[in-house]
């Protein structure tokens, strides 16, 4: 039983080295079973010739046994290898395969017609042809897998870096504003699929003043996040060098367009507050207007709008505004992100709903406020993907008692 | 978003149809290059009628002041016209419309637009 197992196993191994293989034995078979194959159909064609030497007709029947002995050998291991035996037997190429050595066995009386049927030697060719075109394929295929896999590593790492990046912009952006008695705040930045430019900032000024800046960068991608962070540096700069909002925007201006290889713009709005009397002066640069929240319920927008963008054009100017907080009202600063974010019938959330938002909640902390305006919109966009980054700030200012005062 | 370009005397109308964001933002660019573009001596005035566009976002309004920044580079000039309230809106709280010149309608932009060779 042992050697009989051990015959079987080389032979599968035979089968699965020859036939199944990529490598260079089953290259070599394969090219000497096409050389056998164009030598069998030349001699069957010189055997036809009449009174040819005793010798060559010799010879070609050696030859003859040699190829039937090599394609039966053939044949019997692509039956071996084949996972369904019958379907190859019967296929086309099984039943080709067998008519090239079928009639040497079966007939071994030498009449014209089984000579003919040996010209069926013929189809084996296209059968070979076809094999080499498979193993090209097979080939080209896995050059392919090989160098699109090395692109989705690339991918991959841009992708990554990319994350990166953005996890960086929205680290630089301030956590929590600073302390001041009679005044919350709290902001947020939703970040987009692609990376956006939006962000907010909260500056520390002489005197007990904090500067807020809500600003959004045109565009998307690795552009836009430079030019925010430029935006960024740029403005915190200039802010403790000037105490009025309107230059310090009008510089940033300058600043902008000189260093903007791409033209891009950024809209910002930029307010002082002075957290002692609740005056907040402010300038406005492209930038959606600020809803105030008045403790009545009233909400309205702070006027000065439609200043330039940023970065656009040199020798802009822009003029400060001001107004004075009571105690309860609400200043709530936003990006278009928010009020152009879209559901998936394609409508917009809309100035209107905002508004409903901010007049509906009057109380609570600051970021109560900020926390129920991002569900509003996350709960209207549905399953629409958000195209925008969604930065609010919400600024609320109370009365500061003479007791707390320094 | 679609864009056609069409010829009226000296005038290149180019005619934006559907939303302009940051994913059509690129094909309005190259198409307003394509206006800019007229042999021999290019446009005398590129208006953008702007009746058809529903939308307009800020990567969307860069491809505005890209285009007057060569329509004044080619000394050509640049006019939109025929916003409909929603898009006006973006170009006055932006700004853009103190920097561009809007008109009503085409006709009225048509009207001031150079007619004769100069």
């Amino acid at each position: 039983m042992a050697p009989l197992h051990s015959v079987n196993a080389a032979v599968h191994a035979l089968a699965a080295l020859l036939i199944q293989g990529r490598g260079r034995y089953a290259r070599t078979f394969e090219n000497v079973v096409l050389a056998l194959i164009i030598f069998s159909v030349a001699s069957i064609g010189i055997d036809s010739i009449a009174g040819l030497p005793l010798w060559a007709t010799r010879a070609l029947a050696i030859a003859e046994v040699v190829i039937v002995a090599v394609f039966s050998f053939e044949y019997l291991l692509r039956i071996i290898a084949a996972p369904r035996k019958l379907a190859f037997i019967f296929s086309f190429e099984g039943i080709v395969d067998l008519l090239a050595i079928a009639p040497f066995f079966v007939a071994r009386v030498d009449t014209r017609w089984v000579r003919a049927l040996r010209l069926l030697r013929l189809l084996r060719l296209l059968k070979l042809q076809t094999h080499m075109l498979e193993t090209t394929v097979a080939e080209r295929t896995a050059e392919l897998a090989a160098k699109n896999a090395l692109l989705e590593e690339a991918q991959a790492q841009i992708k990554a870096e990319l994350s990166v990046a953005r996890e960086l912009q929205i680290a630089i952006l301030p956590a929590t504003f600073p302390a001041r008695p009679g005044c919350d705040s709290a902001a947020r930045m939703i970040p987009a699929t692609t990376m956006g430019g939006d962000f907010y900032d909260f500056i520390e000024l002489q005197n007990g003043q904090v500067g807020l800046v809500m600003a959004d960068v045109s565009g998307k991608g690795v552009p836009a996040a430079f030019f925010m962070a430029v935006a960024r540096t740029t403005l915190r700069e200039l802010a403790s060098h000037y105490s009025d909002p309107g230059t310090c925007l009008a510089r940033a201006n300058e600043l902008l367009f000189r260093q903007n290889p791409m033209d891009l713009f950024v809209t910002v709005f930029y307010c002082i507050l002075d957290p002692t009397s609740g005056v907040v002066r402010y300038a406005n640069g492209g930038h959606n207007p600020p809803l105030l929240r008045r403790p009545d319920g009233s909400v309205e927008a702070l006027n000065g709008a439609g200043g330039l963008v940023l970065g656009a054009m040199p020798g802009v100017e822009y003029p400060e505004h001001s107004v004075r907080l009571l105690a309860g009202d609400r200043l709530v600063m936003y990006t278009d992100g928010v009020t152009e974010a879209f559901n998936t019938s394609d409508e917009a959330y809309g100035t209107e709903r905002l508004v409903a938002e901010i007049r509906a909640h009057g109380d609570g902390a600051a970021s109560d406020l900020v926390e129920r305006i991002c569900r509003s919109v996350a709960t209207f966009a549905g399953a629409a993907p958000q195209s925008d980054d969604i930065t609010l700030i919400v600024l609320t200012w109370k009365r500061v008692e003479a007791a707390t005062l320094p | 978003m679609n864009v056609r370009l069409e010829t009226v005397g000296q005038t290149t109308l180019v005619i934006p149809e559907g939303r302009l964001d940051f994913g059509s933002a690129a094909l309005f660019e190259k198409q307003l290059e394509q206006a800019f573009v007229r042999k021999p001596t290019g446009p005398a005035a590129v208006i953008i009628d702007c009746a058809g566009l529903e939308y307009v976002s800020s990567a969307g309004l860069r491809a505005f002041l890209l285009a007057a920044r060569t329509a004044q580079r080619a000394g050509c000039q640049f006019a939109l016209c025929g916003l409909q309230p929603s898009v006006r809106d973006v170009f006055e709280l932006s700004g853009f419309s103190r920097i561009i010149t809007i008109y009503a309608d085409r006709a009225a932009a048509l009207a001031h637009a150079p007619t004769a060779q100069p």
